[in-house]
């Protein structure tokens, strides 16, 4: 028989029984919905870790202040974590290569009768290789993909040198939107402006960014606000000493785990950091490496992943099962025709390749349900999961595979069944 | 054309077929010896149990002999498997069973052209319809192509089923008991298009108890307890 008489005759027999065939999809339906979701659950996570690889490299070690609510509000515990903990962390631990910091907040700038309201962010010289390394934002107009370096990101004039920032230095430089606001196209560079009650030599402008995700790039601008030294923010903005933020550089990237024990030393020691009744330190700040965002996203992934994958596999285990035993009862109702068939030419082959053929129609619609309701199921698992779900492209032909290989594996025993008949005993089977 | 020089189409020597049934060794069919020449129109007479179903089963090579030997248009088929059987069997012989066993989902021209889809790249579906459309029509069944068996009378479907017994030009049609679930009317009309198809040179047999049917042979063996006779020829008068 031809594959399209086959396949006809298959939808013929399936749709004959519609809500028996709708039921026997059920466990292939659950199955292939948990395959999708699981594997979005996994690609979620990774894609998360991806984007942090970005941000930070594999020789880095964020260090901020830890916050805990208190009265309803997010209060800094212990002791701050200070510009000079980390001028001394560079002195006094070996494998620290250099320590980026930074700060920021929301400033009035103004120029004449130009006023703006943005960001200053205090940093250290080399805060914009972090911004080059980052790869969330690159100049207007930049090839994705290609290296960026930091002269790539200054549009006008330079940036502050490292002892400018030792120097508290009153210089800044702007943003390539907030340059235009307060100059209204004017050259800048050599003008004073005030911050706050500072006043502020421009020394440069940041070339025109855009973010490389299309997404944020409606949240905030990256061209709205200005880079000042770290210490020239923290002495004429802040009235108390503000905590910092710092990425610090390790000089040997297989010895990171040992730079942060040393460094966990040296914040205990230097923050006087007490130990509760177990013995525990009630540490002030928060580290983080890139293997431990990695663990993390993982840990959360995988105890999931692990539940669905199981649910997954049960359900078209059982989804097999009752394909299989739909097959064997439509087998049995149809033993007259299948005598019918093997008197008029039909070859154990043919009789084969019918029954197979609707099972795995069967599995197969199954397949496609489970594919559709596992992806509407996405946003779900990842609420469920804390986290990001993204649908795994891969999962759609693997999902339908598995389907389809559920009906061959648990089709074929009924087929071969059918096809043994002895066509004398199923033309007299009443 | 004398019936000696005409070539058999089904010839049999020894032809034996014996089941065991735990310790006993029932023989169903003991050493048939047939000759059935083309154009033949034969009558296979038996009570229940005579073995006559047996031999009608082996000729449709539906079944094995135990032993004997059984040339089908000169051609041995004991050696023959299964898939070789049926092939056989889908080319060179047309069925017509007591309850029809027309398939209840297909169509009447579908259920016609059903030994046509079985051979595999030879008949497209417009041609399909076309020799299933010309079958129906030889049964006078032309305004009920697209019917589902449900919705024909009996004898309708006993046409049908006589169509797709006739679609493969086969060198014999095989009919047990056509005319056992029919009213007698509608039972005559089923013989005498079975006679007018041997009037056209078809080679039939039928297997039946029924005398009344038997006489649109020209030709009737016996069965009794597994053994056949092989009648005289006879012109029957009608």
């Amino acid at each position: 028989m031809s594959l399209i008489d086959l396949l006809r005759t298959a939808l013929r027999s399936v749709s004959a029984n519609k809500l028996r065939a709708a039921l026997t999809m059920l466990g292939v339906v659950i199955g292939v919905a948990s395959v999708i979701a699981m594997l979005a659950l996994g690609n979620g996570a990774r894609a998360a870790v991806d984007a942090t690889f970005q941000s930070l490299g594999a020789n880095q070690i964020q260090i901020g202040q830890r916050f805990a609510m208190d009265d309803g509000e997010f209060k800094p515990l212990g002791k701050t974590l200070s510009f000079a903990d980390g001028l001394d962390m560079l002195s006094n631990i070996s494998l620290v290569e250099r320590v980026e910091m930074s700060v920021s907040k929301t400033v009035k700038a103004r120029f004449g009768k130009n006023t703006v309201e943005i960001n200053a962010i205090g940093t250290t010289a080399d805060a914009l290789e972090g911004i080059a390394s980052s790869g969330d934002v690159q100049p207007v107009g930049w090839t994705a993909g290609t290296l960026l370096t930091v002269d790539d990101f200054i549009g006008e004039g330079r940036l502050f040198s490292t002892d400018e920032v030792y120097a508290g230095a009153p210089v800044c430089v702007l943003g390539y939107q907030t340059a235009l606001d307060l100059f209204s196209g004017d050259d800048p560079i050599g003008e004073t402006i005030w911050v706050e009650r500072t006043r502020c030599t421009v020394i440069g402008v940041v070339a025109e960014l855009e973010s490389t995700d299309v997404q944020q790039r409606y949240r905030s601008d990256p061209n709205e606000g200005l880079l000042m030294p770290i210490s020239t923010v923290i002495q004429t903005l802040y009235e108390d000493e503000p905590s910092v933020y710092m990425v610090v550089h390790v000089t040997d990237v297989n010895r990171i785990d040992e730079a942060k024990e040393q460094i966990t030393n040296y914040l205990r020691e230097r923050h006087q950091v007490e130990q509760d009744a177990d013995g525990n330190y009630l540490d002030d700040f928060d580290m983080l490496t890139r293997n431990d965002i990695l663990g993390q996203q993982q840990e959360a992934a995988q105890t999931f992943s692990l539940l669905l994958a199981a649910m997954a596999t049960v359900s078209l285990i059982v989804g097999g099962i009752g394909i299989m035993n739909v097959m064997l009862v439509s087998v049995t109702e149809r033993t007259r025709e299948i005598g019918v068939r093997l008197a008029v030419g039909a070859k154990q082959r043919d009789i084969v390749s019918q029954f197979l053929l609707e099972s795995i129609l069967i599995s197969a619609s199954g397949g496609v349900a489970g594919i559709v309701i596992g992806i509407l199921a996405i946003p779900l698992a990842a609420a469920l999961n804390q986290g990001v779900a993204l649908l795994y492209p891969g999962s759609i032909p693997l999902a339908f595979g598995v389907a389809v290989l559920i009906g061959i594996v648990f089709g074929l025993y009924p087929a071969i069944r059918a096809a043994r008949l002895d066509p004398i005993e199923a033309l007299r089977y009443e | 054309m004398s019936d000696a020089t005409k070539e058999a189409v089904i010839r049999t020597e020894k032809l034996t077929r014996s089941y065991s049934m735990g310790d006993n060794n029932v023989i169903a069919l003991r050493e048939a010896d047939l000759t059935i020449h083309a154009g033949e129109f034969i009558a296979l007479m038996g009570a229940s149990g005579s073995g006559k179903s047996t031999l009608l089963n082996l000729i449709g090579l539906l079944d094995r002999a135990t032993s004997g030997e059984y040339w089908l248009e000169g051609k041995s088929v004991s050696s023959l498997r299964r898939d070789e059987l049926s092939d056989l069997r889908g080319r060179r012989i047309g069925f017509i069973f007591q309850n029809f066993n027309l398939l209840p989902r297909l169509s009447a021209w579908e259920n016609v052209a059903l030994p046509l889809a079985y051979r595999k790249g030879q008949f497209g579906a417009q041609n399909q319809l076309a020799l299933a459309r010309e079958a129906l029509s030889r049964v006078q069944l032309d305004h009920r192509t697209d019917h589902q068996p449900m919705e024909l009378s009996g004898g309708e479907r006993q046409r049908v089923a006589i169509a797709r017994a006739l679609i493969t030009q086969p060198a014999v049609i095989l009919a047990d008991e056509p005319t056992g679930n029919l009213d007698s009317k509608t039972g005559v009309e089923i013989m005498h298009l079975l006679k007018e198809l041997n009037d056209e040179g078809r080679t039939i047999i039928v297997v039946t108890h029924d005398s009344n049917v038997a006489q649109y042979a020209n030709r009737i063996c016996h069965m009794r307890d597994g053994i056949l006779t092989e009648g005289d020829s006879v012109h029957v008068a009608h």
